[in-house]
């Protein structure tokens, strides 16, 4: 045979077997699907989850405090920032403003916190084993002393505003940035209003003051003073108001005396 | 006449009954074990009405109400993660993307679960979302505990939407934990297999965590002794 007689033999037989294969793939791609009796349709999901972005950052964290502790300067010196007790003077859960710094040092987490101090608060390291779960912070309350208000905002939105009685010349109301860190209600004390809030505010001039002078947040049984400087140091509003601002402001809540 | 609806009905793999053990054997009765016994309560409350209007049926209301609480877990941890931002690049990237997913899990369960969903309970991650190595050791073990969970739940389920839905999640938690994994340094997917887990495996992973705390007592009703 001449080679292109060989070649032609090879060509034609190479057409043949891909004519056959063709026939066979057919044959088996369209056979069984014409005698399966077809499988039932795919059950819809009950659920349809979309991806939930984080929104906002807060403006801070909270924490309850789980043990009394002397707080740190660092984590690696031993020397106190001040005293950080498990408990407030109106015995709720004291509570601490976490920084959002974490150090390891010697196998033991420490984490800066806030809390409360004279003139203001304080900022130190503590264990985060003494503390409890963080919480996120997204409102501030802003005491102007020269306006004699009070805003709240949540996030950068204002969401309630009123006129409040604050400290007079000789028992200001400090100034500076303090937190919110409990609520009173259902106590026999019209002077308090129905409700109060503690915050981590101290007076500068009632250090002698019982439970430590701590500034509060609170309503009045004189009303007709308001808005005025009356006050030993807290923040006074009406009992209407009170009311509304519990509504509305966590605790946790920064406070900004100006 | 309608049937008994008896624990027996609503607990065919046991879940129930082993966690109703656990309590009346004096151990800890941590929010998952809750779930399991709220949705159960809740199921009988609402048994045959609920099945008779093609809802939820008990046995799909409990599983998808331990899932929950399981979702809220890792939601609430990586979420946490993401927000103070102490883990290093690529932990927090991950963090980031899969804390979307859980979030978008939480929403979609609770929406499915309608009144019958649990509140979230409160956790303490104590350090674990500041701790980059804590966190990638205890992601790994969520995930693929997750993972291993749906996948046993997918053969209990009663309907097939929830069933779809079950395995729809866990082809999510399973790239989780391979993602995870990979972070840790760990072989993505050494074995051929995986092997399913059980609801009490879960409950005891979560115990020993201790991540779930009761919430802080910040209100009181002392008179106050502010400055005034």
């Amino acid at each position: 045979m001449r080679r292109s007689e060989l070649g032609a033999a090879l060509a034609l037989g190479g057409v043949l077997i891909g004519v056959a294969l063709a026939v066979v793939l057919l044959e088996g791609s369209a056979g069984p699907s014409s005698a399966d009796p077809g499988l039932p349709p795919s059950p819809r999901s009950a659920l349809a989850p979309r991806n939930v972005p984080l929104g906002r950052d807060p403006l801070a964290f909270w924490a309850p405090v789980r043990e009394s502790v002397s707080a740190r300067v660092s984590p690696t010196q031993p020397q106190a920032a001040g005293e950080v007790p498990r408990r407030t003077p109106e015995g709720t859960t004291n509570i601490v403003l976490v920084l959002g710094h974490a150090k390891r040092v010697e196998g033991r987490l420490w984490v800066e916190v806030r809390f409360p101090a004279v003139p203001d608060d304080a900022r130190g390291w503590v264990p985060r084993s003494v503390l409890g779960g963080y919480t996120p912070v997204r409102t501030r309350l802003v005491v102007d002393r020269e306006g004699l208000t009070a805003t709240l905002a949540r996030g950068r939105r204002p969401v309630f505003r009123t006129r409040v009685g604050v400290g007079t010349e000789s028992t200001p109301t400090p100034g500076g940035h303090f937190y919110v860190r409990n609520q009173l209600r259902r106590y026999r004390s019209p002077f308090y209003g129905p409700i109060a809030f503690g915050t981590s505010a101290r007076s500068r001039g009632l250090s002698d003051w019982p439970a430590g002078g701590f500034v509060g947040i609170h309503g009045t049984d004189r009303p007709d003073l308001i808005p005025g400087r009356v006050s030993h140091g807290c923040i006074r509003m009406t009992n209407a108001d009170i009311i509304r601002l519990a509504r509305l402001m966590p605790i946790g809540t920064l406070l900004t005396v100006r | 006449m309608e049937p008994e609806l008896t624990l027996e009905a609503v607990d065919r793999d046991g879940a129930i009954a082993e966690a109703l053990d656990e309590l009346t054997g004096g151990t800890r009765a941590d929010f998952l074990r809750k779930a399991v016994i709220g949705g159960a309560a809740t199921g009988a409350a609402l048994a045959t009405p609920a099945l008779a209007k093609g809802r939820n049926t008990a046995k799909d209301i409990a599983i998808l109400r331990f899932d929950l609480n399981l979702e809220y877990l890792q939601a609430a941890m990586y979420s946490e993660a993401e927000r103070l931002r102490q883990l290093k690049p690529r932990t927090l990237e991950w963090a980031r993307v899969v804390g979307a997913n859980e979030r978008g899990h939480v929403r979609a369960i609770r929406g499915l679960l309608g009144r019958d969903a649990v509140k979230s309970p409160k956790f303490n991650f104590r350090g674990v979302t500041e701790d980059d190595s804590v966190f990638t050791e205890t992601a790994v073990a969520f995930e693929d505990l997750t993972a291993a969970l749906l996948k046993t739940q997918a053969a209990q389920v009663d309907s097939r939407g929830v069933l779809a839905a079950l395995v729809s999640l866990h082809s999510v938690e399973a790239r989780h934990a391979a993602w995870i994994r990979h972070i840790a340094g760990i072989v993505p997917a050494a074995d051929a297999f995986d092997e399913p887990t059980s609801k009490a495996r879960v409950v005891r992973l979560v115990d020993s965590t201790n991540f779930v705390t009761s919430r802080p007592r910040t209100k009181g009703r002392r008179r106050p002794r502010y400055t005034g």
